[in-house]
């Protein structure tokens, strides 16, 4: 038994062209202008195929090489940049077939990749190509019809593929239901079709998405993991997508059917997966791909270099799903998923942690630290102070910080009623402490208007005089407006 | 305590803020730095300076002493602070700290002093604004930046300070400061247990401190109490967490790491340290070798982490991996 299966998008290409589903009109054309070329006298050299994805239009160039024992050489949309693979192309184009060598079919794929100025090049370049061929082209596109592709139209024989019917596409999936010995419920296979809006590629996709993954084709199955046509599945079903993903391309391809941002779907596997993947080995071997993933996050993050993107999601989409070996059948459980806590428990101890910061931010003005080293340094202690020590003691520091209700029972807890009370005694007694003095010094200056100073009071008045007089002097040298905001005044 | 009651505390500060010397003539250690920065008082002149060292040796008391010394009482009204908590991004410098630096000098001092807490914790574009705003204001405003790790000050601010070293405070520093402080409290102590303390605080003379006035408030300075104060500080969820995961409860230990990280408000640094605290301490019992293979990956994320990776997710590959050595058996 092969330990690793090809996706069946490849193993189901069409081999011959009349195994190309529907697309008779595009038949009717390909088929003599294959034949001319071959007879050596094309009426046009190139022909672009154009059509909506998943219509056929790769796997009919596929078809004819393999029908005529054509070689394919294929260049796509990221290589037409590149000068050294256009030579390489254009070497072979120029090329006659030998008298026992194969012919070669040329494919440029995603023609409509190109676009604007920067890509004038390229289109020039394809044009020349065009120009020297020995040997037949054939380019595709989704969208034919931009102005800068016009000399490609002219130059070429327009081939259109249509959508294809869910009629076509439920008989296909059904014969590769037959093939695989795979039991489908034909109402499974008729959302499959539904869903994939004529595109043959993504439908068969699914069907192994759904056939490897449950081992059944069922309605319900179905509902589970493909969701309906908008392509945008919730996070939970998304996550399940990626951990069941077989290949590289099935788990990266699963990362795009969501609105979520890239690292808010990485806390969205960090929440489940341990939920799915319980084997010690594979859970530490998918950790280590997500916390690369992570590092990759963080030096978009510092650097905003974006281009990295493409190794972050990688990381955690194939690298968690390939990390999964030594128990297979984790994958595929049904498990309940959950949103990612981190989330949830941050608003719920919102206000808990505000106390904490509000604590921290008073004590840190008190001993002039970072707060974050008196959460870390100073805050265990006073919990210890108020949670063990004498109440009376944690009383007097709530006052001396001046720490309010709140913070008193974050720091005390159980103990919070009784060091409270403590500290309503205290304040009141500090409080007649306060209107003693007060009043004492308003005695003090009564008596002295009142009755004559005697000589003793009168020296104490004159120092006191004397103390007031330097510090007016202190004052007058400071600056006219004082503390920071003077310097912040303008002019 | 009986001291203490007789006397009635109706208000108690922390005795780091209580004790924290206000001049540079209270400051018992740092001889050379202590001198050097007098002789800076007494010329009413000094060039920008740069504070390293690790955390409670008193950097941040040298330069709020400093600046008492050099303008009085009222030494805040000319001093912009900005610690750490602080936003200071390159915005922050440009214009607040600008509009600071460069405003007129008050007659009766000789410059104005911006004092910038954990500098090493800043960008190193925020880096670079500071560094121009030192050029171009140094005539009117010095700059004191404090860092822990001077290597992460930029080398043209480095070039452009006076560097002072300061060290871990010695034994008997820490020590003779603590049973002073306990004199002044009326409070009982044994020469042991401030030993303990110095051993625990490791030179972090704010930390010694805490753990004095703790091991007090539990009724003595005993060494039981301070062992006790210290044992309670740390949250024991770090060790069970350890524990958890060992004994391969992935979701359990990472609950564990929810709370340690939320309820406690521990940074992930904060709990690399405590782990690795736990790793060589004598309270885990696990095969000696893991203890070299753990620290090895602590190491690996802390520097991740401070790199800008997300603490919840590196902390959990780490218990990932605990999970797997657990199973492995070492």
């Amino acid at each position: 038994m092969p330990t690793r299966r090809l996706p069946w998008v490849i193993k189901y290409r069409p081999k011959r062209i009349e195994d190309v589903v529907n697309q008779d009109k595009a038949k009717e054309l390909v088929i003599p202008w294959i034949r001319s070329w071959l007879e050596g006298r094309p009426r046009k050299k190139a022909a672009l195929f154009y059509g909506p994805p998943g219509s056929g239009k790769t796997s009919m160039a596929e078809a004819i090489a393999h029908e005529y024992g054509l070689e394919i050489v294929e260049m796509n949309a990221s290589d037409y940049r590149r000068a050294s693979d256009i030579e390489r192309v254009a070497k072979v184009a120029a090329s006659q077939r030998g008298l026992f060598g194969r012919g070669k079919l040329i494919l440029l794929d995603e023609v409509d990749g190109l676009s604007g100025l920067a890509d004038k090049g390229a289109i020039e370049a394809i044009l020349s190509l065009i120009n020297i061929t020995k040997n037949p082209i054939i380019m595709t596109a989704n969208d034919p019809w931009s102005p800068s592709l016009r000399p490609l139209r002219d130059a070429a024989l327009m081939v259109e593929f249509r959508r294809l019917t869910k009629t076509m596409v439920k008989r296909v999936l059904r014969r590769i239901c037959a093939s695989e010995g795979i039991k489908c419920e034909e109402e499974a296979i008729d959302f499959i079709a539904e869903r994939a809006e004529g595109d043959l590629r993504s439908a068969i996709n699914d069907l192994q998405a759904l056939a490897e993954g449950y081992g059944v084709v069922t309605l319900e199955a179905a509902r589970t993991i493909l969701r309906q046509r908008d392509r945008v599945l919730p996070p939970y079903e998304v996550v399940r997508r990626i951990i069941i993903s077989k290949y590289a391309w099935q788990a990266k391809r699963a990362a795009n059917l969501t609105d979520l941002a890239p690292d808010e779907l990485m806390q969205w596997i960090h929440e489940n997966l341990p939920r799915q993947i319980t084997h010690p080995e594979d859970l530490w071997r998918a950790y280590e791909a997500l916390s690369r993933a992570d590092v990759f996050f963080g030096r978009i993050r510092r650097t905003g270099a974006w281009d990295l993107l493409p190794y972050a999601v990688e990381l955690m989409t194939a690298g968690v799903a390939l990390a999964i070996t030594k128990d297979m059948k984790s994958k595929y459980r049904w498990v309940k998923y959950s949103f990612p806590q981190k989330i949830q428990l941050m608003a719920k101890t919102k206000e808990v942690r505000a106390i904490r910061d509000e604590i921290a931010e008073a004590v840190s003005r008190h001993i002039k630290t970072s707060k974050r080293k008196v959460r870390a340094d100073v805050l265990p202690f006073l919990t210890v102070i108020f949670q063990h020590g004498d109440p009376a003691y944690a009383a007097a520091i709530a006052i001396g910080l001046g720490l309010g209700d709140s913070s008193i029972k974050y720091l005390a807890q159980e103990r919070a009623p009784q060091i409270m009370k403590l500290v309503a005694a205290m304040k009141r007694e500090l409080g007649k402490i306060e209107r003693e003095e007060a009043r004492r010094r308003e005695e003090v200056k009564k008596e002295r208007s009142v009755t004559k100073p005697a000589t003793e009071e009168v020296k104490g008045a004159k120092k006191e005089e004397k103390e007031k007089g330097k510090r007016k002097r202190r004052k007058k040298e400071k600056p006219a407006g004082r503390g920071l905001d003077a310097f912040f005044k303008k002019g | 305590m009986s001291s203490r009651s007789s006397r009635k505390v109706l208000a108690e500060l922390l005795w780091a803020e209580k004790y924290r010397p206000r001049s540079l003539d209270e400051i018992v250690n740092q001889e050379e730095i202590v001198a050097r920065l007098k002789r800076f008082v007494k010329e009413k002149n000094m060039p920008h300076l740069l504070f390293a060292g690790p955390p409670g040796t008193g950097k941040t008391t040298a330069a709020h002493a400093l600046a008492h010394d050099m303008f009085g009482e009222d030494y805040r009204m000319y001093m912009l602070e900005l610690n750490a908590s602080d936003e200071r991004g390159i915005d922050v410098i440009r214009s607040k700290v600008k509009e600071f630096a460069r405003s007129r000098l008050p007659a009766n001092i000789p410059f104005k002093i911006v004092l910038l807490d954990e500098a090493d914790n800043m960008t190193s574009d925020a880096q670079q604004a500071l560094r121009r705003l030192m050029e171009m204001y140094v005539a009117v405003t010095r700059f004191i930046l404090i860092a822990n790790y001077p290597s992460k000050i930029i080398e043209p601010i480095q070039s452009r300070c006076a560097v002072f070293r300061f060290t871990p405070l010695k034994k008997e520093d820490v020590i003779s400061r603590l049973s002073w402080i306990c004199k002044q409290e009326g409070v009982k102590c044994e020469t042991d247990a401030l030993e303990a303390i110095y051993e625990i605080s490791e030179g972090d003379m704010r930390k010694a401190i805490n753990v004095l006035q703790t091991a007090a408030a539990l009724g003595e300075v005993s060494v039981s109490n301070v062992y006790k104060a210290v044992g309670l500080a740390h949250p024991k969820e770090v060790r069970e967490m350890i524990r958890i995961a060992l004994s391969g409860d992935f979701m359990g230990a990472r609950d564990q790491l929810r709370r340690l990280m939320i309820n406690y408000g521990l940074s992930g640094v904060d709990i690399v340290k405590q782990i690795h605290r736990e790793i060589f301490g004598p309270n885990l019992d696990i095969p000696e070798k893991l203890r070299v293979e753990i620290a090895d990956y602590l190491g690996e994320i802390q520097f991740r982490m401070v790199e800008g990776a997300d603490e919840e997710i590196q902390l959990s590959a780490l218990l990932a991996r605990l999970v797997y050595m657990g199973k492995r058996g070492g």
